[in-house]
């Protein structure tokens, strides 16, 4: 599996659901398309459109991304905006566990948000754990991600994956 | 050689476990609320639920629901609770977590929510972490899931907490030494005599704030306490003693003297942007907020009563009872009447100020409040400033309209 794609933002420490999409917004709206042009509204606004105006964004961030609240319209509300795959030193568990259940790509590599900036060029190998920057011509690697995993993003979600599958197989 | 994680988890899963291990387990009891239910409904698709009388649906976060678009959200929870035979928790009943303390949390049970402060119900005994909507569909649809069994951190307190001085002001502190990802995936697992010494309402407000940093669960041990909680709420037959072996191995102890622990209080924007209230005092608010699932209990409520009585609050004041039962007790103990003429808005049981659904703030204020967290735009305004602390900094803070160090206050 690869993706290729261009770096939207790079993102500080502890990046929170709540800075993602606000808890004024979630009880009232379940079509998720509309709930991401409220994407990062509490930091900055635009930020749907400007990712919808690239081929396969790509979303970077330092430790800790997506602490706070289990909402599930966090990753969806990303994956809305057409984030292809978050990079990021580390994730909060919930998140990390909800963005495979929803499949959407997220990789731990240490260092990234040093290594990399907004406008940069990846592509991104997950079976190698190898991350290319075309922009400045360098390499990261990070831990390939276990084969079930690696299925949850080929089959779009924790649901699909679980009735291919007739459910959880120990 | 086992840690209270490994050994719930060992019992529940039928084999020998040890931290690092991936287990599938079954789901004692599933909750959701209207934030998370709904989002789960869609994602169970045509899927029926496999275990419902193991299930929970809760309106807490907009509750009374201040909208229509909230209130169809609501509806579609309803039928689904209906066309499931689903217990479901009206506007009014209070809190999710509240309610599953009182009716369903007990030791060795793995209960898993549709909300990040599931972790409150450690303080009972049982494996309760928080998960996403569609993890809360798969185990409506399954019965099941999967985890990994956590390495876990040992929070050690001894000795006794000061007057003013709460389980809190002890987690405010645990977390400015370990900060928000200190425990990021791992089990946070509380003992000594300072924790043998609190209620289990005190351990709850602490095993609610695991996730604050980081934490899958926030685990205490059961004892005599425990017992006399769960048979208060008729329950008292799902006791069972839980304690960590004395060789089980923990990646990590920290140590809190309980006599050195002072009134804390989290700055915005950050949880673990921890100082003592004295770093603070005099600072001017518009809002203090008493309750949540935090410090929304009536040992939190007694004692903000305790101090407010006979006082008037000098700004906003909003309380929010965790539940109902919470409330009904406030009402025969004389508190609500001290808190209504300390000026307090007495609201509804739920989760009100927290989420800044029912009740927002307006730009540039400062409110002081119980609850578990201060993000940006967290109590419904990006450009707002939220102050964590104690039930008795709050109560003492209303009083002088300013952030007050509680042992400052004459009785």
């Amino acid at each position: 599996m690869k993706i290729t794609g261009e770096v939207v933002r790079v993102l500080p420490d502890d990046t929170n659901t709540d800075e993602i999409i606000s808890g004024k917004y979630k009880y009232d709206e379940l079509d998720l398309n509309k709930l991401a042009r409220h994407t990062f509204e509490s930091i900055e606004s635009g930020f749907f459109d400007e990712c919808r105006k690239l081929q396969a964004p790509i979303l970077v961030a330092a430790a800790n991304f997506g602490c706070g609240s289990s909402r599930e319209q966090a990753p969806q509300v990303l994956r809305a905006c057409g984030i292809s795959c978050i990079i990021a030193e580390s994730f909060a568990r919930i998140f990390y566990r909800n963005g495979f259940n929803i499949g959407l790509p997220l990789i731990e590599c240490e260092g990234i948000s040093s290594h990399v900036s907004q406008g940069n060029r990846l592509i991104i190998d997950f079976n190698a754990g190898l991350i290319r920057n075309m922009t400045r011509q360098e390499e990261y690697r990070f831990k390939p991600i276990p084969t079930f995993m690696q299925e949850l993003l080929q089959k779009a979600g924790l649901m699909q994956y679980l009735e291919a599958h007739g459910g959880y197989t120990d | 050689m086992k840690t209270l994680s490994e050994k719930i988890l060992s019992t529940r899963s039928g084999a020998d476990v040890r931290s690092g291990d991936i287990i599938a387990v079954p789901v004692d009891l599933v909750f959701a609320h209207d934030g998370t239910l709904p989002l789960a409904i869609q994602q169970l698709g045509g899927h029926s639920v496999k275990h419902p009388e193991r299930v929970a649906a809760i309106c807490d976060h907009a509750s009374p629901s201040p909208s229509e678009k909230v209130s169809n959200v609501q509806t579609l929870m309803r039928r689904f609770a209906r066309e499931n035979g689903i217990d479901f928790y009206e506007n009014g009943d209070g809190i999710c977590h509240q309610i599953v303390l009182e009716k369903y949390a007990a030791p060795y049970k793995i209960i898993i929510g549709g909300d990040s402060h599931t972790c409150t119900h450690g303080a009972l005994g049982a494996f309760a972490t928080g998960m996403g909507s569609t993890d809360v569909a798969a185990i409506l649809a399954y019965g099941n899931t999967w985890l990994k069994v956590p390495e876990t951190i040992r929070v050690e307190l001894s000795g006794g907490l000061c007057d003013k001085v709460h389980s809190k002001d002890v987690f405010l502190e645990l977390l400015s030494r370990i900060t928000a990802d200190g425990a990021t995936y791992k089990a946070l697992e509380f003992s000594g005599d300072g924790i043998e010494e609190m209620t289990v309402e005190s351990r709850a407000t602490m095993a609610n704030m695991a996730i604050e940093a980081g934490a899958k669960v926030g685990m205490f041990a059961t004892d005599e306490k425990a017992k006399a909680y769960l048979e208060h709420y008729g329950r008292g037959s799902e006791f069972a003693p839980l304690s960590a072996d004395d060789d089980a191995t923990y990646i990590r102890e920290v140590r809190i003297e309980a006599e050195t622990v002072v009134p804390m209080i989290a700055k915005p924007h950050k949880v673990d942007n921890v100082v003592p209230v004295t770093d603070l005092e005099g600072k001017e608010l518009d809002q203090v907020c008493i309750g949540s699932c935090t410090n929304g209990r009536i040992e939190d409520l007694r004692v903000a009563a305790r101090i407010l009585k006979g006082s008037r609050s000098k700004v906003r004041l909003i309380v929010y009872p965790a539940s109902r039962n919470v409330l009904l007790k406030a009402v025969r103990e004389g508190i609500v009447e001290t808190l209504l003429r300390a000026g307090a808005a007495v609201c509804p049981p739920g989760c009100g100020f927290c989420i800044g659904r029912t009740v927002a703030l307006g730009d540039g204020e400062v409110s002081l409040s119980t609850q578990n967290r201060n993000f940006k735009g967290r109590m419904g305004n990006d450009k707002s400033f939220i102050y964590l602390a104690s039930p008795s900094t709050a109560a003492a803070s209303a009083i002088t309209g300013t952030i007050t160090d509680p042992r400052n206050l004459s009785d």
